[in-house]
C-alpha cells in the first residue's frame, strides 16, 4: 500500500466533518444540545424551594423531597415554607442554620398568593423579566416552556417521522393498489385545515402533553410520506434491492435494513424544519387556548396574557423573543445540516 | 324520560337521562340538533341528498283516538288518520297531502297517548348550497361568512400580491449576486422572518406602534374604523382609514411566504443558471441580460407558480392566529370562534369552504404551471 494513501472516511464522518467547518449551525447545535440538557435539570437551576437547608443540625432537601411548611423551620407562614424569606432571615440572625437556594429562586407556579409577588412587576432585579398576570415569575415560565415546546417538537417530529417512513415507504416499495389507496387517502387528509382540525379535538377532549401529540400525529403524518415515497420508489429499482431480495430477503428487511439508510438524507435534512413547525404549532395552540393544559407554562399561553395587556412590553417580549431565538438556532442548525447533507455547487457561468 | 327529578346537564341530555326541561323541549331540542335520527341519516341530511324535516308540528292522539286536525298556518287545516303503525294527512278537501306528512314520534308516545309530528320535507344540504342556520348569529351560516369572508380576502389578498413582488425581485437579485454582501445580509433577514412566526411578530408590532409602552402610531386592531367614524369620513379618508388599519396586519400577513419564496425563488433560479441551456445561450453570442431574464427566468418561476395554490388556501383560511391578534372579525377569527360557541353549523360549513378553497386553489396552481411551463398541457 502506497504510504500517503488516505483511508478513506465513511460518508458521515465526512458530513460530520463538513458540518462542523460551518460554524453558524454547528454552535447554534451545541449551545442547543447544552441548553436543552441543563432544561432537564430546571427544578435544581430555577425553582422556589430550596436545594439543601440546615435547621437546627438536621439537613433537608426539599426540591427533592418536595412539600414543607413552614412551621416545620419554625417560619410563621400558612402553608409551605418561603425558603426566600428563611434565607433572608437566617443569614441575619447568623445562627447555625444555613439555606442554599437554587440560582434563580422563583418558580414558574408560583402565583400571586405567594408572599411578596406582585402582579405586573416590570423587570427588575429579582424578576429578571418581571411577572405576569398572576404574579408568576416570566423569566421561569420561560425556561421551563422551553423545555416542554423542545421536548414536544422532537417528540411528535420523531413519531411524524415512524409513521412517514413506514406509510411513504410501504408506498414506495409496494407501488401499486397500495400506493394508489394511501394517496388518495393522503389528497383527501392533506386538504383538510390541520390546526382547525386539531382545535375542534382539543375543544372536547381537553388534552394533555402526549394526548397532544397523539392527535397532532394523526392529523400531520403527512409532510414524511410525500419524501420517504419519492426516496424508496427511487431506491427499490436499483441493483441492491434485487441482489437482497434474490439472496432471499424479506420484504420487511430489504425496506428496513436495505433502503431506509440509503434513503435517510432528505430525512435527516428535513428534520431541524419539522422540529420548527412543532415549536410553532404548539405556540400556536397554546396561543388559541387549545394546547397544553393550564397552568404548564407556555410560550404561546405567555403571549396570549401579553397581548390582552399590551401595556405590558416585557410579556409579550419574553416569550417572542424565547421563540424566536430558539427557532433561529434550529433554523441554522437546519441550515448547516443541509449543507453538509446533500451540498449543492452552483457554477455560474460567465 | 321523566320531569322534575334531578337537575340535568349537558349529558344528561345528550345521553338521555334525567333532566328538568319539559318533554316537549326535549324532543324540540333533540331534533334541532339532529339527536333524534341516526348519524348516517344525519350526514345525507346535512349533504342535501335525505329529506330534510322542516315546519314540524305535534300532534297529540289521547288513547282510541284516530284523527285529529292541526293548523298548519294561515287557516289551514290538515286531518291526520292513524292508519295502523302510520299516519296519513288529509287536507281539508278529503284528499292526501302531498305537502305534508307525519310519522309517529316514538319517543313521546306512550299507552295513553300517540303523538305524531306533521311536518314538510325538503332537500337542502350542502349540495344545494345551505350550510344551515348558525345558532350564536341567528342567520344562515352564508349571510355570517360572506362579509367576514370579504375581510379576509382583502388581507390575504394583499399579503400574497405583497409578498411576491418583494420576493420574486429579492430571489432573483439574490441569485445574481450568490454570495455577494447583499446575499448574506438578506439571508439574514430570511432567517430573522422564517423564525418568527406571523402572528408573534403581529404581537410585538402592537406593542411597539400600538400605543401603551412605545409608539400610538397605529390602531390597536380591527378592519377598520367603527361604522359610526367610517361612515363620516370622505373617500379619500376611507382609504387612508383601511391603510392605516391594514398596515401592520399586513406586514403579520406576509412574512409567513416571505422566507420560503424568496428561498425558493433564489434557488430555483441559482439551479437553472448553472444548466447547460444557458451554457448554449452564452455560447451563441447572447446579452447577459437576455439570457437571464428571458431564458433562466422564465424557467425558474415555475416552481413559484405550482406554489401559489397552496399559498392561496393559507392566506385566506389559514389565519385565526393573525386576525386573533389584531381582532379582525375574518372568515378564520369566525371559525375559530365558532368552536368555543359550539355552533356546529359554523364550524362543518367552515371546513367545507375552506376545503373547497384549497382544491379551487390546487386547481388554480396547476392553471398557472401550464401557463408559465409550456411543456405541460392539459389533454
Amino acid at each position: 500500500m502506497p504510504e500517503n494513501q488516505e483511508i478513506s472516511l465513511s460518508i458521515l464522518k465526512k458530513r460530520w466533518l463538513k458540518f462542523k467547518t460551518l460554524k453558524r449551525g454547528y454552535y447554534s447545535f451545541i449551545l442547543l444540545i447544552i441548553l436543552y440538557t441543563l432544561s432537564w435539570f430546571l427544578p435544581l437551576l430555577i425553582n422556589n424551594r430550596a436545594l439543601v437547608l440546615s435547621y437546627e443540625g438536621e439537613m433537608y432537601f426539599p426540591v427533592l423531597s418536595g412539600y414543607h411548611t413552614g412551621a416545620e423551620f419554625g417560619q410563621d407562614v400558612p402553608g409551605e415554607a418561603v425558603y426566600r424569606q428563611l434565607q433572608a432571615t437566617w443569614t441575619e440572625a447568623d445562627n447555625g442554620n444555613w439555606i442554599i437556594m437554587p440560582v434563580y429562586p422563583y418558580s414558574p407556579y408560583e402565583d400571586i398568593t405567594a408572599v411578596g409577588n406582585k402582579m405586573y412587576d416590570p423587570p427588575s432585579n429579582t424578576h429578571w423579566l418581571g411577572t405576569d398576570n398572576t404574579g408568576r415569575d416570566v423569566f421561569a415560565r420561560l425556561c421551563y416552556a422551553f423545555n416542554i415546546s423542545i421536548s414536544f417538537a422532537l417528540v411528535l417530529t420523531i413519531l411524524n417521522y415512524i409513521i412517514g417512513v413506514i406509510i411513504g415507504g410501504s408506498m414506495g416499495y409496494f407501488g401499486g393498489k397500495f400506493d394508489l389507496f394511501f394517496q388518495r387517502i393522503i389528497e383527501i387528509w392533506s386538504s383538510l385545515p390541520m390546526l382547525f382540525v386539531i382545535i375542534i379535538i382539543s375543544s372536547i377532549i381537553r388534552p394533555s402533553f402526549f394526548l397532544l401529540i397523539f392527535i397532532y400525529t394523526i392529523v400531520n403524518w403527512i409532510g414524511m410520506t410525500y419524501l420517504m415515497r419519492a426516496e424508496f420508489y427511487r431506491e427499490k429499482s436499483k441493483d441492491y434491492v434485487a441482489a437482497a431480495l434474490s439472496m432471499g430477503q424479506t420484504n420487511f428487511k430489504v425496506m428496513f435494513k436495505h433502503i431506509l439508510p440509503n434513503s435517510l438524507v432528505p430525512v435527516i435534512t428535513y428534520f431541524p424544519f419539522a422540529v420548527v413547525g412543532g415549536i410553532s404549532a404548539l405556540v400556536g395552540l397554546d396561543y388559541l387556548g387549545f394546547g397544553m393544559p393550564p397552568p404548564t407554562p407556555s410560550w404561546g399561553q405567555m403571549l396570549d396574557v401579553g397581548l390582552q395587556n399590551i401595556s405590558k412590553w416585557w410579556m409579550v417580549f419574553a416569550p417572542v423573543s424565547a421563540q424566536f431565538v430558539t427557532l433561529i438556532m434550529v433554523v441554522f442548525i437546519g441550515e448547516a445540516v443541509r449543507e453538509a447533507f446533500d451540498p449543492k455547487v452552483y457554477s455560474r457561468l460567465r | 324520560m321523566q320531569e322534575g327529578e334531578s337537575v340535568g346537564s349537558v349529558g344528561d341530555i345528550m345521553g338521555g337521562g334525567t333532566s328538568i326541561l319539559p318533554a316537549s323541549a326535549m324532543r324540540e331540542l333533540k331534533r334541532f340538533y339532529g339527536f333524534d335520527k341516526p348519524v348516517y341519516q344525519r350526514y345525507l341530511i346535512w349533504l342535501g341528498i335525505w329529506p330534510r324535516e322542516i315546519k314540524h308540528r305535534e300532534v297529540e292522539f289521547p288513547d282510541g283516538m284516530i284523527e285529529a286536525q292541526k293548523n298548519v298556518g294561515r287557516g289551514n287545516y290538515m286531518t291526520l288518520r292513524l292508519e295502523g303503525d302510520k299516519v296519513s294527512v288529509y287536507d281539508k278537501n278529503g284528499n292526501l297531502s302531498d305537502v305534508w306528512s307525519a310519522s309517529i314520534d316514538p319517543d313521546g308516545s306512550d299507552e295513553a297517548m300517540i303523538l305524531a309530528t306533521i311536518f314538510q320535507t325538503e332537500y337542502s344540504g350542502i349540495l344545494t348550497g345551505n350550510l344551515g342556520t348558525s345558532y350564536t348569529y341567528d342567520q344562515p351560516v352564508t349571510e355570517v361568512m360572506a362579509p367576514r369572508f370579504k375581510v379576509s380576502m382583502f388581507f390575504g389578498l394583499t399579503g400574497l400580491f405583497l409578498s411576491y413582488i418583494v420576493c420574486i425581485p429579492l430571489g432573483i437579485r439574490k441569485a445574481l449576486n450568490h454570495g455577494s454582501a447583499f446575499d448574506f445580509l438578506s439571508s439574514v433577514t430570511i432567517f430573522v422572518a422564517y423564525s418568527i412566526p406571523g402572528f408573534a411578530l403581529g404581537g410585538v408590532l402592537l406593542v411597539i406602534f400600538g400605543g401603551g409602552s412605545f409608539w400610538d402610531v397605529f390602531p390597536l386592531g380591527g378592519f377598520r374604523s367603527p361604522t359610526e367614524i367610517w361612515q363620516e369620513l370622505s373617500v379619500w379618508g376611507q382609504i387612508k382609514d383601511q391603510l392605516w388599519h391594514a398596515i401592520l396586519p399586513i406586514i403579520a400577513w406576509s412574512i409567513g411566504s416571505f422566507a420560503g419564496l424568496t428561498v425558493l425563488m433564489k434557488n430555483s433560479l441559482l439551479e437553472n443558471i448553472s444548466q447547460d441551456y444557458i451554457r448554449t445561450a452564452f455560447a451563441k453570442g447572447l446579452q447577459e441580460k437576455r439570457v437571464i431574464w428571458v431564458h433562466a427566468i422564465r424557467n425558474s418561476v415555475i416552481p413559484i407558480a405550482s406554489g401559489i395554490g397552496g399559498i392561496i388556501g393559507v392566506v385566506i383560511a389559514g389565519s385565526y392566529l393573525i386576525e386573533k391578534v389584531f381582532n379582525i372579525d375574518g372568515f378564520g377569527k369566525m371559525g375559530f370562534e365558532a368552536i368555543i360557541d359550539r355552533d356546529y353549523p359554523i364550524t362543518l360549513g367552515f371546513l367545507v369552504i375552506v376545503v373547497m378553497i384549497r382544491l379551487v386553489a390546487n386547481i388554480l396552481s396547476d392553471i398557472a404551471l401550464a401557463t408559465v411551463d409550456p411543456r405541460i398541457r392539459f389533454k
